[in-house]
């Protein structure tokens, strides 16, 4: 799950050094995946109106199905 | 304390518009509701001998209180309207690129997505050539293999986020915009002869009872197949209303019922 959401960021941003994917383990079967990336490639990762982010989720989706978890993703704004 | 089903039956050419139509109604999506189907209903031969579908829908227990009906607002903008997917998002020039290096970069990445969603698949990749006038190429993506509805989901919904995604990778590696097809087991085409088809019941449908038909919710590269094939219809409009992802096509008959 986190190796899906870790290609596809650093596919789509300008500083790839700067991607970074955290896997939490939640209650159950429920992971949560947030992903890290510098201030400037925020809108790449998301898109318009998260066109990007909800297409990362959708697929992000069909990943942890596949080993029967069910998991959110979360882009994590930098401060 | 016992709940109260609210149930409606439904009856339309097919079992799907009548599921959408009653959803419509209610102003519910599908998984608020149970679906049973009281009758199929038959295509008949050539309209001869056809049968309409009837499903009842029993709204699940009263957890949400029923969502607003999409706003209905008409989209602005000139007719025949043509829906364009991704290429202004994208923020990647348009421009030649060079189909032998593009069709490597999308098994490549194709590949490496499919991978990493635990997907076993075997992938084979060509150019479409332009299929209308001022078209562009298209690369073609076509995913082979068992079991692989869990790539297609809700309404494509699955096949459409993995072509975008791929679409987004393939032309940034590219620097142009590459614009690409992923299908899975021939579904595209198969989806897109059924459209074809309920594009024109349903405009038929229009013209005889005068009265606008909404079709269910479609993602945009669906609409855009609804509208061409209605593009040149004599007696009726096509325009897509409310907001994605609920946007749906709905056929207006130019002129009022024919008397009988």
């Amino acid at each position: 799950m986190r190796d899906l959401v870790e290609y596809i960021a650093r596919a789509l941003v300008d500083d790839p050094s700067q991607v970074e994917v955290r896997q939490e383990r939640l209650g159950g079967n429920r992971v949560r995946v947030e992903l890290h990336v510098s201030k400037q490639d925020m809108g790449r990762v998301i898109g318009k109106n998260g066109r990007v982010a909800n297409a990362m989720r959708v697929l992000l989706r069909v990943a942890a199905a596949r080993e029967g978890k069910q998991a959110t993703l979360d882009v994590v704004d930098p401060r | 304390m016992k709940q109260e089903r609210t149930t409606l039956e439904v009856i339309a050419p097919t079992v799907e518009e009548a599921i959408a139509r009653g959803l419509n109604q209610l102003g519910l999506s599908q998984d608020q509701v149970e679906v049973e189907v009281l009758d199929p209903g038959s295509r008949g031969f050539l309209g001869i001998g056809s049968r309409h579908a009837r499903v009842k829908l029993s709204v699940k227990a009263a957890g949400e209180p029923p969502v607003e009906v999409a706003s209905t607002m008409p989209e602005t903008g000139a007719l025949p309207q043509v829906e364009e997917e991704g290429v202004a998002e994208s923020g990647m020039p348009l421009g030649q690129w060079d189909e032998q290096k593009a069709v490597e970069v999308a098994r490549r990445v194709v590949g490496e997505l499919l991978d990493r969603m635990k997907v076993h698949a075997r992938l084979r990749v060509r150019i479409q050539p332009p299929q209308e006038e001022n078209a562009q190429s298209v690369v073609w993506v076509e995913i082979q293999g068992d079991d692989l509805s869990i790539l297609i989901g809700r309404r494509s919904e699955t096949l459409n986020a993995l072509q975008y995604i791929s679409s987004l990778i393939v032309s940034r590696e590219m620097g142009v915009w590459v614009p690409l097809i992923i299908d899975v087991q021939g579904y595209r085409a198969r989806r897109e002869r059924q459209l074809r088809i309920l594009a024109r019941r349903m405009a038929d449908q229009a013209v005889l009872t005068g009265r606008r038909q909404v079709l269910e919710p479609m993602p945009a590269n669906e609409r855009r197949i609804i509208h061409l094939e209605l593009r040149d219809h004599p007696e009726v409009i096509t325009e897509s209303i409310g907001e994605e992802p609920n946007r749906k096509v709905t056929i207006v008959p130019k002129r009022p019922a024919r008397r009988l």
